[in-house]
């Protein structure tokens, strides 16, 4: 449960709502976050809904042989993208315990969301 | 304060809850698109903690055959009300 | 993503590889240190020790992440991989004037880098 005093600020706040595979929009919202901090922009990632799928251990590449998208998570820190975060009901709901996380995201509660987009000045929903 | 966009309706999809949850206690949401169908008395119940601060876009209700079929509670905007509320607002946020 | 399309060939050899019309490789099973050799020479490039290396950094990042860096995760995957006396960007700039993501991308035989401006 995070403090509202502790969310993070930046200049972009990233909210991915869907899961891997099956749509282009985790993907897509991944690379707007990916261009941004590669222009040197503060970038935060939401991870919420069906989107917190995302963050899950042992991903692997869809029936056709496509990509997944947890390389790209796994690639965040290089692009200096230190701040992610997730519902924590919505993990709840898909029973994803801190250790079957791929990826670690700090568990806000619904409530604090409505504060940490107040603190990005530009979210972009994906 | 942050204006709220959906377009999806009630009756479709939970994304209006996702953008409710998201919502501080100034942000608007505006309901465009198919999205006008929450605005209508039957559906607007899902919107009762924003009384107030639940607008609809006039055109996309005249286009569907809704206009005049609203709930009381739901604030009627046209496009240029739009524009305005787009201007008071610090940003906006699309939920779709 | 590599294109699917050849522009053109590049006689590695006596094979030929093909390029895509910005000289990225359309197949990537077809580098070998030698097709490197060779895009270099193309642009009148020397690779060297120093060249090698961050080559082979690149290599190692799109093993793991299965895609090309940009300018800012490539001068971080150098540092980390061959310290801050190389994991910066003027040391890029020296050794792939021009764009370092890209030109070493493409000597590395990985697609262009998506991200990068």
């Amino acid at each position: 449960m995070s403090h509202e005093s502790t969310l993070p600020e930046g200049d972009l706040l990233v909210v991915l709502r869907h899961g891997p595979h099956g749509s282009l929009w985790l993907r897509e919202g991944l690379e707007a976050a990916l261009v941004a901090a590669a222009l040197g922009q503060r970038v935060s990632l939401l991870f919420m809904g069906p989107g917190v799928a995302a963050l899950a251990a042992n991903q692997q590449r869809g029936p056709l042989e496509q990509k997944g998208t947890l390389p790209m998570l796994e690639m965040l820190p290089l692009y200096e993208v230190e701040s992610l975060l997730a519902v924590d009901e919505d993990l709840d709901a898909l029973g994803l315990a801190p250790e079957r996380l791929a990826v670690p995201a700090e568990r806000i509660a619904p409530t604090a969301v409505a504060a940490l987009m107040a603190r990005h000045p530009l979210v972009l929903n994906f | 304060m942050i204006l709220h966009i959906l377009n999806r309706s009630p009756l479709d999809s939970r994304v209006y809850r996702q953008a409710m949850m998201a919502m501080g206690p100034d942000d608007r949401l505006l309901l465009i698109e198919e999205g006008v169908q929450g605005a209508l008395p039957q559906l607007v119940r899902h919107f009762e903690e924003i009384a107030g601060r639940l607008f609809v876009l006039r055109e996309d209700l005249a286009a569907r055959g809704l206009e005049g079929q609203c709930d009381d509670s739901v604030l009627v905007v046209d496009v240029e009300g739009f524009v305005t509320l787009t201007e008071e607002a610090d940003k906006s946020v699309s939920w779709f | 993503m590599a294109t699917t399309e050849i522009t053109r060939y590049l006689e590695v050899g006596g094979n030929r590889v093909g390029l895509d019309p910005e000289g990225y490789l359309v197949e990537l099973t077809d580098w070998s240190p030698a097709v490197a050799e060779a895009l270099a020479a193309e642009e009148g490039r020397e690779l060297t020790k120093a060249h090698w290396e961050v080559i082979e950094v690149l290599r190692d990042f799109h093993a793991r992440f299965e895609t090309s860096p940009a300018m800012r995760p490539l001068v971080k995957a150098v540092a980390q991989a061959l310290g801050g006396d190389k994991g910066n960007s003027l040391y890029l700039m020296r050794l792939f004037p021009e764009s370092p993501p890209k030109v070493a991308a493409r000597l590395a035989g990985l697609p262009k880098p998506a991200n990068c401006l």
